[in-house]
């Protein structure tokens, strides 16, 4: 992220302030060299083998070194340590021939005479390479001994810094800053939120040496650090309320937003923060909370938009979780990977695919459901531990009664053969017919049910009606796009049911539709029940959505073409794989089990009946052909369906296999037995019912079997190559072999202390949070097109200091606003204000304007309006009714609640937010933007929740110093920046006050139509002229600097 | 009400005297622009130090100096409009055939299908104009400045479906995330008008079809002030630009008096540039009160002009008003101007639907191109007309004598080029007799999105942002001028 001219200049300030430079100095690789090569020769001659030009590699010494030239020529190397004059890289870049000059001119990317020199000098004084700087292992640090004593350092961070700003004369930190300014800067940096004039005043009064340390620990014990501290975190996670992309529907995911506030507040190790997050699911026996952490897995963008290709979408998906990971913890661009290797870093495409494949493998698809509401896979049930009782009663009810119906069947053969010694009726006779459709013709588009005269299907002209089975009159002949739509088929899944069907199948497919019940294919997540062929085979599923809730069995045999054959699918009402039998000819098929969890619902989303044939944005069953049709509200017997196949002259029952006969009787004639089943229907009733209601959450669920991916070309998903495992890239240290290769071992690796970027990644998070700038300003990236820290050793200091804790966060904080560095005056007059505007130095205190969240928090706590109610669903303020995506906004307290509890849609997040430059959260963020225009000012002075606070803090102060106008202004303008006003500041608030007076006294109605912003009434006890001048007062103060800027 | 009378007790005593204040904060006086004043401020903290896509000059003299960007969201049918397929007329009904497709991927809601019957155009296609150029039915008003314009027949994108694909021709990318073309030459162009945004964004109200994110005018990894500004056809055409209730200038500007008294007074005891920029900031928030209002209030145009853009040009929101509007932003220097008019989805019903939106856009369009041609405008006004993808040739579900629709088709599609130094009344790039594939001077996202920017006198290959350790650009790494449109 440095322009390496710019860098070039401004590391040239930075050395002379900070080093006393001899002349020519030596050149460093890393501080001086890397920059120039990276940014202006790594792109051909870089990492990026498939890019990289004249087989010349400048990343790594030995390739630089080699020979270039062919056995024949004499030899030409691009770099001959110690030599300028045989170096071809200096040839190049010096030569005046544009066929020559290196970087080529049509790159226009040339490099300047310093960077020549730069390259010059470096390979003069013997070309050197040096490793990247964040990629080698944290090493103890030795703090400056000669500071052990040193009058100005409190701690470790302080000899540090002091140590490198007496390298250059003249450089010596700020002074510290007031009591006032420090207890603002504290509370905002540890809660969000400002301190009360009360706070203020018992800082200001506390006489204890240690009130600045006392103040660190009970700001770092509130509740409120850790709504703090989630803030931050929502924008890694990519948090939003919505799905984002085109559509962006709602999503509930905000009990994880609750589980980070919680996890801030505990206190819970940074390292296990981020291993349950990652891979919580994977943890031994892992509780609800630790699978309710890896919801940030599934935060990323989802998409629903009809039309789009699912597996295009997964793959985006995978990638969003890797470049997360990437951004995150490791500091590393990866997405740049995706298509080729890494230009900068060394991480190769592969690799990145490796990556990838830890967080490829859970049940997932690639589109979100648009005609239901269903979360999509995998999921976590949220249950209380009540909920899981019921539950777990529920289950075991279930059990109970299949255990019961197993045991009458053991007890029940001699009523069996008493039955069978008895029998006069005709048997097998089948039962339970709901409809049957024999095709035969087709009046206005009706074909006649004959179970039922008045319920006819419906088909289209299209669909013809041709000579069926020999003998057997007509069959429908379908066109794949157009549906026979039945009257009958809307089956909760603890209803038994059986669908039997002739049909014919002109020739094999990869997938068609035979029959369904559902509104869509992925545009429902295929919640229904379906009968396919898929790969030619047979293939039926219960589904509430798919893959991850659903069951479905497949053929292992394919389907016999152009023939006509008995098709029976036939469900028994359990929820399980083994419970949907198909029977081809009259005989059980051969099948195979390819998914078997389903917990939920199949009904619903529309499509209530079954449809042949057809379905929307589905390959229909085209030049199919189907006769005899029957739809029953029970589980045929395997008798029956042979029946149903081959209608053998009655009695047959004497004839049949005695266990099918057996079944049979069972189902049709022992009371016993169909009263448990009656039974055992109710229990599972009951049961699905607590199921079908219990709320869920997105999170992650390792598949069975070690993940894969597929190298993709160009990172398109249809370019697959080569199948990979996972794997991290070799460049950082292994995963440790008994490590095991799923993201828990991703997690391990992470956060083994071998690893030399996740420490430094997060202190220097940190840092920037406090700071407003990184100690690696580029906090997104720790490449090399990163920024090299001025400050490593203090960098690698707290990096591996935060290890040694333990990864405990708040002793990291503690650690730094304990300092003399952080205590620090944020404003020195000098040269150094301009000559560091980004104070990379640290010579003095952090300055920057706050954050979108806190300046609105500020205002609700300063007027008293602020509800400090923690967690639950997200809130609306005023402002999203202005979004590009408007929402209604609440009311009530949830108008007044702090800002991490705003809606978040991704697609028109709250427009204030965004303004005061948010994150937009639609990927991974470590670093906002800070800007400032004129639209800041709009939104500070015209928002109504911005006027309703001024309202509100101006009732206050007149209630509490009635018409004493110097009062009122020296507590709000404490209230507001919590400093007292000096004499110059009361004088223009006075003046302000009675401008304001006047112009409200002399125009009634607009002070009462002022004071009528914002849903809280306003006090009619007091006077409304006064009241509004008193607003408008408190409305300039929430727009002063002091107010919205952390010093 | 006279602030200034009832205070008398306080001089400023910050030492700059009120006139430098107001040259120094840019009180009409200095060249700070609402854009790009604070820009480098946001953008050395941002990229660390590097400000160099803002441009001082232009790379090459530049044609346009701004661009009016109509984009008809939805993808509008190529066929039906500015590219006549007599061949699909003459196999209406037949299926498309597989050496015309070519296997090439369909979208998931037609890909489907058993059958892909060909759909010839409902509507007669006619010549106009010295040029004769050709243009069906539905447009009578855009074939009268058919001279005018240069249209493109051999547009084509990779995207299949209108989330990726308003996002590819929006910001070069089909993954959100990218700045927005407008975001890119803003941030190289600079602003010409200090009062008002250099990039704003128009859109058609009360229309469904494909919905629309702030993203696509977004400023992606630019710092934020490049971002499009979208007018609101409501009360507040920029968020919360009206005061509330009860507040009127006077006492808005009393109050912001003495907030700037403190400021500088604060200033006065730390000199710190971010107070500085804060003042001046508010001097123009309040600027832009009056600014805003002043170009979105059209009540000073005449009949004759209103009459023109067609009557819904007098209804706020409405495509033809927001025509005016851009021609009225445009005049005040406003660089960049989108314009969004949903609704070109034509999946089922096309004719009835293509007709509709070709009443509510073209006597507008074209009254726009003419309207900056009297004014002198259209010289070094670029005006775009397009969308995202072109439709199939093929029927979208059951073909029903002309009652038929198209689905999405990426591999060609027309758009229509006025002003800034395009080759009026020609048309480029040809499409096969089926309309299905190009055949002909193809011309791809990237180079239209280089050629616009060659117009404006920028370097495509030079305009960049440094992100993530890379260099971007809007053209990512492709793009080629498209020379044969170029006057």
């Amino acid at each position: 992220m440095f322009n390496p001219e710019r860098r070039t200049q401004f590391l040239l300030v930075i050395v002379g302030l900070l080093v006393v430079v001899p002349t020519n100095a030596e050149v460093q690789y890393n501080r001086d060299v890397r920059p120039v090569l990276s940014d202006r020769c790594f792109q051909c001659h870089g990492p990026d083998s498939g890019k990289r030009k004249a087989g010349l590699r400048l990343d790594v010494a030995s390739d630089a070194y080699a020979n270039l030239a062919a056995p024949d020529e004499a030899p030409r190397r691009a770099i001959v340590p110690g030599e300028p004059q045989q170096s071809e890289l200096l040839k190049r870049v010096y030569s005046h021939d544009p066929d020559k000059l290196m970087p080529p001119p049509e790159s226009k990317i040339a490099l300047t005479e310093p960077q020549k020199q730069i390259l010059h000098q470096w390979i003069a004084e013997g070309a050197e390479y040096q490793p990247h700087w964040s990629f080698i292992p944290l090493k103890p640090v030795a703090v400056p001994k000669e500071l052990a004593a040193d009058a100005w350092c409190r701690n470790d961070v302080d000899r540090l810094v002091l140590a490198k700003l007496r390298e250059t004369p003249g450089l010596n930190p700020a002074p510290e800053a007031s009591r006032e300014v420090l207890v603002r800067r504290l509370y905002f940096d540890l809660t969000g939120l400002p301190p009360t004039p009360e706070e203020v005043d018992r800082f200001l009064n506390e006489k204890s040496p240690l009130a600045y340390e006392e103040l660190v620990e009970e700001l770092l014990k509130s509740p409120r650090y850790g709504e703090r501290m989630a803030t931050d975190w929502l924008d890694v996670a990519r948090y939003a309320d919505s799905y984002g992309y085109q559509v962006d529907r709602d999503r509930t995911v905000w009990r994880w937003r609750d589980w980070v506030i919680n996890a801030f507040n505990n206190n819970k190790p940074y390292d296990q923060f981020i291993t349950e997050q990652l891979a919580g699911d994977l943890l031994p026996n892992p509780t609800d909370e630790q699978v309710l952490a890896t919801t940030f897995n599934r935060l990323h963008q989802q998409k629903v938009e009809g039309g789009s290709v699912p597996e295009e979408f997964r793959v985006e998906y995978v990638a969003d979780r890797t470049h997360t990971f990437g951004t995150a913890f490791l500091g590393l661009t990866l997405e740049c990977s995706r298509c080729h290797d890494h230009k900068f870093d060394p991480v190769t495409q592969k690799e990145y695919y490796q990556l990838t494949a830890f967080f490829a493998n859970i049940d997932e698809a690639g589109l979100y459901s648009y005609f239901t509401d269903s979360i999509p896979t995998p999921v976590l049930a949220i249950r209380n531990g009540a909920a899981k009782e019921k539950a777990a009663a529920l289950e075991a009810a279930v059990a109970g009664e299949e255990r019961a119906l197993e045991q009458i069947k053991t007890e029940q053969r001699d009523a069996f053969e008493q039955w069978k010694q008895a029998l006069t009726a005709d048997e097998p006779v089948v039962e339970g017919e709901l409809a049957r459709f024999e095709f035969e013709d087709a009046t206005n588009g009706h074909l006649a049910n004959l179970a039922r005269e008045d319920q006819p299907a419906k088909t289209p002209a299209a669909n013809v009606l041709i000579e069926g089975r020999p003998g057997r009159g007509n069959a429908i002949q379908l066109t794949g796009d157009d549906a026979v739509t039945l009257p009958v088929g809307n089956f909760p899944r603890h209803q038994p049911f059986s669908v039997s069907l002739w049909m014919w199948a002109p020739d094999k497919v990869e997938r068609e539709v035979v029959f369904h019940r559902s509104r869509a294919w992925t545009d429902s997540a295929s919640r229904g029940y379906e009968l396919l062929i898929e790969d030619g085979r047979l293939s039926g599923a219960l589904i509430h959505y798919w893959p991850g809730n659903a069951l479905r069995v497949q053929a292992t045999d394919e389907l016999p073409l152009q023939q006509w054959v008995h098709v029976t699918f036939a469900w028994d009402g359990s929820s399980r794989a083994e419970g949907l039998t198909l029977y081809v000819d009259g005989r059980p098929a051969q099948v195979e089990i390819v998914r078997d969890n389903l917990y939920k619902n199949i009904t619903g989303s529309g499509g209530d009946n079954i449809t042949i044939g057809e379905r929307f944005r589905d390959r229909g069953f085209k030049g199919g052909r189907i006769d005899d049709f029957r739809v029953f509200d029970r589980e045929l017997t395997a008798l029956e369906v042979a029946q149903l196949y081959q209608p053998k002259p009655v009695p047959s029952i004497a004839k049949a296999d005695d266990r099918l006969a057996y079944d049979y009787y069972l189902a049709k004639h022992n009371e016993p037995y169909r009263a448990q089943l009656a039974k055992l229907q109710e229990a599972r009733k009951a049961r699905n019912q607590d199921q079908d209601s219990v709320e869920e959450i997105m999170a992650m669920r390792e598949k069975a079997g070690a993940p894969f991916a597929y190298v993709l070309q160009r990172g398109h998903y249809e370019g697959r190559s080569e199948k990979v495992g996972a794997a991290t890239p070799a460049f950082l240290p292994p995963m440790s072999p008994g490590a095991p290769g799923n993201r828990l071992g991703l997690a391990q690796w992470l956060t083994d202390r071998s690893n030399p970027l996740t420490a430094r990644v997060t202190v220097n998070r940190y840092w920037q949070m406090l700071f407003g700038r990184g100690l690696v300003g580029t906090t997104e990236d720790f490449g090399s097109q990163g920024e090299l820290p001025v400050f490593k050793n203090l960098l690698d200091w707290l990096a591996l200091n935060f290890i040694d804790s333990g990864w405990d966060t708040k002793e990291l904080l503690r650690t730094i606003v304990t300092s003399s560095t952080y205590r620090q005056q944020s404003f020195v007059p000098g040269e150094i204000m301009t000559s560091d505007p980004e104070n990379r130095l640290l010579a003095r205190g952090p300055r920057y304007r706050l954050p979108a969240e806190m300046i609105r928090d500020n205002a609700l706590a300063a007027s008293g309006l602020l509800v400090e109610q923690m967690g639950g669903p997200p809130v609306k303020p005023y402002d999203v009714a202005e979004s590009f995506t408007p929402s209604s906004p609440d009311s009530g307290d949830k108008l007044y609640r702090r800002s991490v509890y705003t809606y978040w849609k991704m697609s028109g997040a709250a427009p204030v937010m965004i303004a005061l430059d948010a994150a937009k959260r639609d990927v991974c963020t470590v670093r906002r933007e800070r800007t400032s225009s004129p639209l800041q000012s709009l939104v500070l002075l015209n928002d109504p929740q911005m006027t309703e606070a001024g309202r509100k803090l101006a009732e206050n102060c007149m209630k509490k110093h009635g018409d004493k106008i110097d009062a009122t202004i020296d507590e709000m303008f404490l209230r507001l920046t919590s400093k007292r006003p000096d004499a110059r500041q009361v004088a223009v608030l006075r003046c302000l006050y009675s401008e304001q007076l006047a112009y409200f006294t002399a125009n009634p109605a607009s002070a009462e139509q002022f004071l009528k912003t914002g849903e809280s009434p306003r006090d009619q006890s007091l006077a409304v002229p006064e009241l509004a001048a008193t607003a408008v007062l408190a409305k300039a103060l929430l727009n002063y600097d002091e107010c919205v800027t952390k010093r | 009400m006279n602030s200034r009378a009832l205070c008398t007790g306080y001089q400023p005593i910050f030492g700059m005297s009120r006139r430098q204040a107001l040259s120094t904060f840019g009180m009409g006086l200095g060249g700070l622009a609402l854009n790009g004043m604070l820009g480098r401020e946001a953008l050395a903290s941002r990229s660390g130090g590097e400000v160099g896509g803002l441009l001082g000059a232009p790379h090459f003299a530049p044609k346009a100096k701004r661009v009016i960007y109509l984009f008809m969201s939805g993808g509008p049918s190529q066929m039906d409009t500015f590219d006549p397929k007599p061949m699909l007329n003459k196999m209406h009904g037949q299926e498309l055939p597989d050496e015309v497709r070519k296997g090439q991927r369909l979208t998931g809601m037609s890909g489907n299908q058993a059958s892909l019957p060909l759909a010839g155009s409902p509507f007669q296609f006619s010549k106009h104009g010295q040029s004769g150029l050709e243009f069906s039915d539905i447009l009578p008003y855009t074939a009268k400045i058919a001279d005018d314009l240069c249209v493109v027949r051999s547009m084509y994108t990779e995207a299949i479906n209108h989330g990726p694909a308003v996002t590819f021709m929006q910001t070069g990318s089909q993954i959100p995330g990218r700045p927005s073309i407008g975001a890119w030459l803003t941030y190289g162009l600079g602003s010409m008008n200090e009062n008002l945004p250099s990039f704003v964004v128009l859109l058609t109200k009360g229309k469904g079809g494909q919905p629309l994110q702030s993203r696509l005018w977004g400023s992606g990894f630019l710092p934020s002030e490049y971002q499009g500004v979208r007018f609101r056809s409501g009360k507040d055409p920029v968020l919360y630009l009206t005061n509330p209730d009860g507040i009127d200038s006077t006492s808005r500007r009393a109050m912001l008096d003495r907030l700037r008294e403190l400021h500088e007074l604060q200033f006065a005891d730390t000199p710190d540039a971010a107070i500085e920029s804060r003042i001046s900031q508010y001097e123009m928030a309040y600027r832009m009160q009056a600014s805003v209002p002043d170009v979105t209030d059209m009540a000073d145009e005449p009949d004759y002009v209103f009459d023109s853009y067609g009557k819904d040009a007098r209804n706020p929101g409405t495509y033809a008003a927001n025509c005016l509007l851009a021609r009225r932003l445009a005049e005040r220097g406003v660089q960049f101007i989108q314009l969004y008019h949903p609704g070109w989805d034509q999946h089922g019903g096309l004719k009835g639907g293509i007709t509709t939106q070709c009443r509510e856009t073209d006597q507008a369009s074209a009254a726009l191109v003419s309207d900056l041609k009297q004014r002198g405008m259209l010289e070094d006004t670029l005006v775009v007309w397009g969308g995202e993808f072109g439709r199939t040739n093929y029927s979208q579900g059951k073909l029903d004598g002309d009652n038929f629709g198209r689905d999405h088709h990426p591999r060609c599609f027309s758009t229509w080029m006025a002003g800034g130094g395009v080759k009026a009344g020609t048309a480029y790039g040809e499409t096969d007799p089926f309309g299905y594939n190009i055949s002909r001077d193809g011309v791809h996202v990237h180079d239209l999105h280089a050629t616009m920017m060659h117009l404006l006198g920028i370097d495509h290959e030079r305009l960049t942002f440094r992100f993530q350790g890379r260099r971007f650009r809007l053209t990512d790494v492709h793009g080629e001028v498209v020379k044969g449109i170029l006057a």
